[in-house]
């Protein structure tokens, strides 16, 4: 009994003490298996240029995977220690539900649903797509309603399996929707002429478009029939990790708001007066430290990846053969919809 | 008193097997809360209810009155049709050609028993995902676009979204047809049992005709009464492809070659052990009575044969029901695809629909097993 009650004295007294001195951290358990490990795991699509794709050297690149490499650059301060896990559509669930990757950002639509029964989180929003279809131009149709009667090609368990159905049902409009497995053999399909069409969202068909056997005799229609936002996905709990998952992102938009590249970034470091730039860039304030990581956490990640911009425009922008213009995934105050809350 | 219980052979087993049982029964409960308790806490959803919501998927062979509007369940049931349909036109095709292939291969002919010979070596070494796949792109490759298809006679038009033939607006003068056809069916089997009585007993047959016209003849006639009765919906070409009518589609057809070809290559197999089985002396005994070959193999090889090869044709059966899941490679809305694919994803309730499509898988299986041991027994060599 005596010794019972000193050791719960003990251990008041240890807890006083720890919240007296530094900030007491909500416990990480997949930040420190990130750190033990010493690399991140990342799950990214099967293959789509422009979003994650490996080339023939086993190199990944593309929009999701720069995220992972500026979470990787943040965490662990190096770009490079991400390890990629391709996924289908239908694995990207359980490899993230079983904890076989710390994150998933995979052209993975945010929807009510997932969010409510897959027991995952999403964690803000790296590309605002919209869903349309790719089809053959000597087929004449520009329009989604210029469809009625088709064939369409789609990647089974996808969101955009049921807004095709949903919208065409919603016309009147019969379509026969075939349903693949995989985003590849839908599109292998569609290219053998087995679908008139097939269905997917702007950007990834821009980037699906480059595998097919002649690319300029398709047409992506500008219609949109869905607004499809994308971003990186968490699995329920660990709390500081999504904050960490969620800041990383609101860091590389910011970085481009503020005017801070992977060229300037040590300039800005040392010169800027900015207090959000100082705020951000480890400087002042200490943000890295209230989640654990080092204070130059978001300096790493600039300097290794860049900023939102820099990376759209290596791996689906101007600067990639997806060519596509920013729209809506262009900052606020220059007519997008990029918005990302402050760093104070 | 204990003692001698526990010294008891018989009461000792029981007791084990009890035991047995009540770990596994435990055990299982153990998974079972455990998983459910885990799926809690990660936050995903459990339990059944979701097999009552709305699907929201479209479905390209659909052969129940199931629409993106009908129930999750509604979904699973037109899994478990496709299935069974591919499986069971698998199963007769592959027996024909496998009887064909493996009588082949045992022909006194050079080159028919080798060619048969290679097919069986060359196809039992293949993948059988390779066949689908080939089946797959090879048939859609070879089809042409729906402006060029395949007309016959302006009723039915192949190309490569599938075969389109008309369909009669409605079904009641078919439903009848089948009916009748079936009555039938009943009634030759019952004259051609009084014509073989009556011939065992009298020795002269009378009405032997009687039962294959019934058979045959009265099917026929139902059924013209029944299409010229009936208003078609003849396709049309509108737009992309044609309107109207029913749509074989191409999946279905690579699926059906895939399943048949591969495994008539096993079933050939199955059918030279079963007829190498049957010793000489019955063939050579079938020789001396005059019996010519045709007759010698129906009549005296065949059914001997047929006892051996029985078993394990169930096999190759229940292996092709397993098989048909390769559908799901090459979109064919089979139970897999539509069901742990389409289903599971849009419900993410990855433990429930993995246990009810093995239930459903297991529960199919031994269905046919049960029938074909059924069969078996049926054909088993009285003793007497």
């Amino acid at each position: 009994m005596k010794t019972l009650s000193g050791a719960l004295l003990g251990a008041l007294l240890m807890a006083g003490a720890g919240s007296a001195a530094a900030q007491q951290l909500t416990p990480s358990p997949t930040l420190d298996a990130i750190k033990a490990r010493g690399h991140l795991e990342c799950g990214v699509h099967l293959g789509l240029p422009g979003f994650s794709f490996a080339n023939d050297k086993g190199e990944w690149s593309g929009l999701d995977v720069d995220y992972c490499r500026a979470l990787a650059a943040a965490v662990l301060g190096d770009a490079t220690k991400v390890k990629f896990t391709p996924t289908s559509v239908q694995q990207r669930w359980p490899v993230l539900q079983s904890g076989q990757v710390d994150v998933l950002s995979r052209n993975t639509t945010i929807t009510f649903s997932r969010n409510a029964s897959l027991g995952v989180d999403f964690q803000g929003i790296n590309f605002y797509e919209g869903q349309t279809f790719i089809v053959r131009t000597a087929a004449g149709a520009k329009e989604p309603k210029d469809l009625d009667g088709a064939t369409v090609c789609v990647a089974a368990g996808s969101t955009e399996e049921k807004n095709a159905a949903d919208w065409f049902r919603e016309r009147n409009m019969k379509v026969t929707i075939v349903n693949f497995q995989k985003n590849d053999d839908a599109i292998t399909a569609y290219d053998s002429g087995r679908c008139d069409a097939y269905t997917a969202g702007v950007g990834a068909l821009a980037g699906q478009r480059i595998k097919l056997k002649a690319p300029n005799d398709n047409l992506i229609m500008t219609q949109l029939i869905s607004k499809d936002p994308q971003g990186p996905v968490t699995r329920y709990g660990d709390e500081r990790f999504q904050a960490v998952v969620r800041w990383v992102l609101n860091g590389m938009i910011t970085a481009e708001e503020l005017g801070v590249t992977s060229a300037n970034v040590d300039e800005m470091k040392t010169k800027s007066q900015s207090a959000e730039v100082r705020r951000l860039l480890g400087v002042d304030g200490g943000f890295g430290a209230m989640l654990g990581l080092p204070d130059d956490w978001m300096y790493k990640a600039i300097k290794q990846v860049g900023n939102y911009g820099e990376s759209y425009e290596r791996t689906v922008g101007q600067g990639s053969p997806l060519k596509l213009a920013r729209g809506y995934n262009q900052l606020w105050n220059k007519g997008g919809l990029l918005f990302s809350p402050s760093f104070q | 008193m204990l003692r001698r219980l526990l010294y008891d052979a018989k009461i000792r087993d029981a007791i084990y097997q009890v035991a047995l049982i009540a770990g596994l029964v435990a055990l299982s409960v153990w998974f079972v809360r455990n998983a459910s308790q885990n799926l809690v806490n990660a936050g995903i959803a459990s339990g059944f209810d979701f097999l009552w919501r709305q699907s929201g998927i479209d479905v390209p062979f659909v052969l129940t009155n199931y629409t993106a509007q009908s129930r999750i369940i509604d979904l699973m049931w037109v899994g478990v049709v496709n299935t069974l349909l591919v499986t069971f036109l698998a199963i007769v095709g592959a027996t024909a050609l496998g009887f064909v292939l493996g009588l082949a291969r045992l022909s006194p002919h050079w080159l028919l028993a080798r060619v048969a010979g290679a097919y069986v070596e060359a196809v039992r070494n293949i993948p059988l995902l390779f066949f689908v796949l080939f089946w797959y792109f090879g048939v859609i490759a070879a089809l042409p676009a729906p402006r060029q298809s395949i007309s016959v006679f302006s009723l039915a038009f192949l190309n490569n979204r599938g075969l389109t033939i008309p369909t009669p607006v409605d079904g009641y003068a078919f439903r009848i047809a089948a009916l009748a056809s079936l009555a039938a069916l009943v009634a030759a089997w019952i004259a051609s049992r009084s014509a073989g009585r009556q011939r065992d007993r009298t020795g002269e047959a009378r009405f032997g005709w009687l039962a294959p016209t019934l058979a045959i003849g009265a099917p026929c006639v139902f059924f013209v009464v029944a299409s010229l009765s009936s208003i078609w919906d003849v396709p049309a070409l509108r737009g992309f492809n044609y309107r109207g009518g029913f749509v074989l589609i191409p999946e279905f057809v690579a699926l059906l070659a895939a399943l048949v070809t591969y495994t008539a290559a096993f079933i050939a197999e199955i059918v030279r052990g079963g007829v190498e089985a049957v010793p000489k002396g019955q063939s050579e005994a079938a020789n001396a009575l005059g019996l010519t070959a045709t007759q010698r193999l129906r009549l005296v090889v065949i059914p001997q044969a047929l006892r051996v090869m029985i078993p394990p044709m169930t096999n190759q059966y229940l292996n092709v029901l397993k098989n048909s899941s390769f559908g799901a490679a090459i979109a064919f809305p089979e139970l897999v695809s539509v069901f742990m694919g389409s289903a599971l994803n849009n419900t993410g309730q990855a433990i429930e629909i993995i246990a009810i499509t093995l239930a459903l898988y297991l529960a199919i299986s031994l269905a046919v097993a049960a029938f074909m041991n059924w069969y078996n027994n049926r054909i088993r060599l009285v003793t007497r």
